[in-house]
């Protein structure tokens, strides 16, 4: 029985433009979404679509250089007709909002409890044990453990995950009609994100209220929103319920964004090749009424795309589409399927290998001469671990933040000296410092990094340094090094041209683009990919990712990959390695170690990684809080803390064997519950 | 001979190269000044001041050093449409004087100030980047030269220089004023090139084997330079501070030449019967820095820079 929708929220032809001295930025051009009580309505996107600006302009929280048009009804009334008093008491009263980073949204210097009562005492007219009362069952019902007692303390104590909890408590504290999620979990943890998209999915059940939740993440759409509204370029593209939507999108962008992600293998255990959307985001500054603004990029574009504003096309079952060739959309217009030709299983050759590699953060002594603490424990970040990379394949590394993926990373090419153990090269010893290696030895072993802004120097044009790159490496003279420049930039997909630009002419994913390209220009046997695509796009992000495949399709190379997304890993490795506070937990080829018997640990991060597809019924298991920062060697395991399964005094009084999975591949499993069991208990 | 040719050629085209260079450079800068209202009215200041430092010597209406008989006739009167900021006890035109005088203020200081910020930014980059013990070693030893007070190390420096080595005074101002300097520079650039170094293009010079200077000098370099050119303009006033209590003191240009401070400290004795004397180079020093501060702050402001305040 479908019980009778009441609209909570309804936003029509909004369009929110920002005059600026560059000219007039349109954020939002024409956004159009309803909320119902008790439902959650996903918006989904890529950045600079106009998500957040839409749920800004819903708060009235945009400045006055913003001018707004468009109605937003909220119970049938226009917020933008409401004076200043009256939109105060609506914003803490009847809509809250949750936003995206936790740290910068709390008051550093007051107790979480005081600042969750000030808001309950601003809006509701209680005695102050009733409010201390009150405190505590919101800290209950955000699932913050030991609620009588948390209040008392400041946000640096609490994780990212818990203080977003607090935030989501204080935006409860007055029983709004209506929550406004703006990325709440993007800065998070997948497992700290998986247990706040629980909360939320509660939340749904047990508060009587309509959710607006924000994301560009598509897997975290579909595990918690009912609706789903697309923006591209401003506009609501494609509106309809969460199922229909991941099925038989009507959009061609929803179709491209949803082929963008990597998914798990299917059931043969074979991935398929990315597909991609080509071009960028329709430009914010220009103003195009009389063409689909996805067109550019649309592979269905035809004649009359390019010359007609499409209509909003309403089916009878309640979804909308902003296409005049939707009935023509389906996944293969974004290209064929196409297989990945597997590496042949063949033991090959190693090229970079670590042996016992440790690393600590910190010294046994006094910091300073004269002042500062007597002694500093160093953090153990990196804690024996051994690895190998072969030619021509990729070994995927995984963990949560703070695992010590980018020490492992910095410490293989030699940005930061590790403290001991040894890193080889065809079986050679490298010294452990960039600097003391061989020009050779460097140019071998390159590296890619996360924040592809950061990558380029901001002053030198792309040639300079592309230039100083080939100079400092391959040796060439000025013509010779010029032409390969040019080289560089097509096979990384990139006009020559954009040589003379510098790094601020480019977008982020273009950015990675000449990043690769520079580590290319030393022709190196292996690179080192340091969450490399994760600050990206999903549709920039599957060009990076199969270029980064292409490149070793062509050049035979060697990919050290580290990212924190699972998928993103899987889609790229040939084997993975699931490293905890240091220690390995779990290593072998790829299949291998995300198919069961797992590492409870690797189980964790499985069940946690959002899936984007709203019929997966994701696997209840959870883990709480984070990595603990390691200053003395564990007596036991080193996920003891955190285990979900674990046995008992065993785990915490001493260290797991290595186990062999048994399948003759090389997996190993640190753990202390036998290989059979595990696979018994986690089928 | 068509080698020379070549030579002489491509010298000449790099030295254009240079000059246009330098000339879109000071543009930019214009153009950056010009962007706020402080920096408008500080640009403008500022450029009045320095066109009077180098043309100042043709457009003065009278010898400002002239010493005769007929002056003496005119001592000490009051501002007369001849005379528009009167004249001095030895009958001299103090606007003549106080044109005139801006030459070596503005020389030394602005030599100074560079040499001030060129130790500092060497000194800081370098010790930022390398980090460690040099580090340590070298703001250890910039805190020792931070803890002298100017004066007394200026006095201390022209006293020996003048009398044991017989350097030019003003050149010795300068040295006093980069000495005095360098350590809060080196400090600014030190903090402003830490925030650079951990950034992943430096990182990535490092893989490519780059050598010190390099990194240090290409890649950070630049992307501190609106923070020196900042720390520059704010430190212009303070050496034009420096400079002026110098020349009060007597240490400073020696008389006949034209000196602000030397004049305000001249006129003191007359202060009650012709206060024109000194208040005039007074005013003048007073404008000329709060020009320079207004254009730091429009500098800063157009960049966008956080506030610098070592003092």
């Amino acid at each position: 029985m479908k019980k009778e929708r009441e609209v909570l929220l309804s936003v029509a032809g909004l369009s929110v433009s920002f005059f600026t001295p560059r000219g007039t930025i349109r954020a939002v051009r024409d956004a159009s979404f309803e909320v119902a009580r008790g439902e959650v309505l996903g918006i989904v996107g890529e950045s600079g679509c106009g998500k957040s600006t839409a749920a800004f302009a819903i708060m009235g929280y945009l400045p006055k250089t913003a001018e707004i048009e468009g109605s937003i009804l909220f119970e049938g009334k226009s917020i933008s007709d409401l004076d200043a008093n009256e939109l105060r008491s609506l914003r803490g009263n009847r809509i809250a909002m949750v936003y995206q980073d936790p740290t910068t949204s709390l008051n550093p210097s007051m107790k979480i409890g005081l600042q969750v009562a000030e808001v309950v005492l601003e809006h509701m007219d209680l005695s102050s044990s009733q409010t201390s009362d009150r405190v505590i069952e919101l800290f209950e019902s955000v699932g913050l453990a030991d609620p009588d007692e948390i209040g008392n303390r400041y946000p640096h104590e609490l994780s990212g995950g818990m203080q977003q909890r607090v935030m989501i408590a204080m935006a409860l504290a007055c029983d709004p009609d209506l929550l406004i999620m703006d990325e709440p979990t993007t800065g998070l943890d997948v497992t700290t994100e998986a247990t706040i998209l629980d909360l939320v999915a509660s939340l749904k059940e047990r508060v009587n209220a309509g959710i607006l939740y924000v994301s560009h993440n598509l897997g975290v759409i579909a595990r918690v929103a009912d609706r789903v509204s697309v923006m591209y370029a401003g506009q609501t593209v494609e509106q309809s319920t969460v199922y229909e939507l991941f099925d038989s999108p009507q959009h061609p962008y929803t179709a491209g964004l949803l082929s963008c992600v990597p998914k798990p293998p299917q059931e043969g255990g074979e991935t398929t090749r990315l597909r991609r959307i080509p071009g960028f985001v329709f430009s914010s500054q220009e103003s195009n009424d009389d063409l689909c603004l996805f067109s550019d990029r649309c592979p269905l574009a035809n004649e009359k795309c390019m010359t007609q504003s499409p209509s909003v096309i309403s089916s009878p079952h309640g979804s909308e589409v902003r296409c005049i060739r939707s009935h023509d959309v389906d996944s293969d217009i974004w290209g064929e399927v196409e297989q990945i030709l597997g590496v042949p299983q063949s033991q090959s050759e190693t090229v970079l290998m670590a042996e016992q590699l440790t690393h600590e953060y910190g010294k046994h002594q006094k910091k300073y001469v004269l002042f500062g603490p007597e002694t500093s424990t160093p953090v153990r970040a990196l804690n024996e671990v051994d690895f190998d990379v072969k030619k021509g394949r990729t070994l995927g590394i995984v963990g949560e933040s703070g695992s010590g993926k980018s020490t492992l990373a910095r410490a293989a090419v030699g940005l930061i000296e590790a403290r001991s153990g040894t890193i080889k090269l065809h079986n050679e010893s490298l010294a452990n410092k960039v600097e003391n290696r061989s020009q050779d030895e460097r140019s071998a072993i390159q590296m890619v990094f996360q924040n592809p802004t950061a990558s380029l120097n901001p002053k030198l044009r792309i040639r300079n340094t592309i230039l100083r790159s080939l100079r400092r490496f391959a040796g060439l003279g000025r013509d010779e090094s010029q032409l390969r420049a040019e080289e560089l930039m097509l096979a990384v997909g990139l006009d020559p041209s954009y040589l003379d630009r510098l790094p601020s002419e480019l977008s982020g994913g273009e950015q990675q683009r000449v990043a690769i390209a520079g580590a290319f220009s030393a022709n190196p046997e292996v690179v080192v990919a340091d969450e490399a695509v994760s600050s990206l796009d999903v549709s920039v992000q599957a060009q990076v990712l199969n270029l980064l495949e292409d490149r070793q399709k062509e050049l035979g190379n060697s990919y050290l990959f580290i990212s924190h997304d699972l998928g993103v890993v899987r889609y790229l490795s040939d084997e993975i390695m699931v490293i905890y506070a240091g220690y390995v937990a779990e290593y072998g080829p790829s299949s291998s170690v995300l198919s069961l018997p797992s590492h409870p640990y690797t189980e964790a991060l499985l069940s946690a990684a959002p899936v984007p597809d709203p019929t997966v019924e994701s696997n209840s298991l959870r883990l709480e809080g984070a990595v603990p920062t390691m200053r003395e060697r564990f007596q036991g395991c080193f996920f003891a803390s955190r285990c979900p399964r674990k046995l008992g005094s065993i785990c915490d009084d001493s260290p797991p064997p290595s186990q062999d999975a048994g399948e003759g591949n090389g997996h190993v499993i640190s753990c202390h519950i036998p290989v059979k069991e595990l696979s018994a208990v986690q089928s | 001979m068509t080698s020379l040719q070549s030579i002489r050629n491509t010298s000449s085209s790099v030295l254009t190269s240079l000059t246009v260079k330098g000339i879109s450079k000071l543009l930019a800068f214009f153009s950056i000044a010009s962007k706020t209202t402080s920096g408008r009215i500080g640009l403008f200041i500022v450029l009045i001041h320095f066109l009077l430092a180098v043309f100042g010597s043709f457009i003065t209406p009278y010898s400002p050093t002239a010493f005769g008989a007929e002056n003496l006739q005119h001592r000490l009167e009051g501002p007369t449409f001849a005379h528009p900021f009167g004249t001095d006890h030895f009958g001299r035109d103090v606007l003549s004087r106080v044109i005139a005088g801006a030459r070596s203020i503005v020389w030394i200081s602005v030599i100074g100030t560079t040499l001030g910020i060129f130790l500092g930014t060497v000194v800081g980059i370098t010790s930022g980047y390398l980090g460690g013990w040099i580090d340590q070693i070298s703001m250890r030893f910039m805190d020792w030269l931070l803890s002298f007070p100017s004066l007394l190390l200026a006095l201390l420096l022209i006293t020996i220089g003048a009398e044991r080595f017989d350097i030019d005074e003003s050149w010795l101002i300068i040295m006093v004023i980069g000495i005095a300097f360098m350590p809060n520079n080196s400090r600014v650039i030190r903090s402003a090139s830490l925030t650079v170094k951990p950034l992943e293009f430096v990182q990535n010079a490092r893989l490519r084997g780059e050598p010190l200077y390099y990194i240090v000098f290409r890649e950070i370099l630049p992307n501190v330079l609106p923070v020196i050119g900042v720390e520059a303009t704010l430190r212009l006033s303070f050496a034009l501070l420096l400079t002026a209590s110098l020349g009060f003191l007597g240490l400073g240009v020696q008389p006949p030449t034209p000196d602000w401070g030397l004049m305000v400290s001249d006129g003191r004795e007359f202060l009650s019967m012709a206060p024109w004397v000194a208040l005039s180079p007074a005013l003048a020093m007073g404008s000329l820095v709060i020009g320079v501060n207004l254009l730091a702050d429009g500098i800063r402001q157009a960049l966008q820079l956080p506030e610098v305040r070592s003092e």
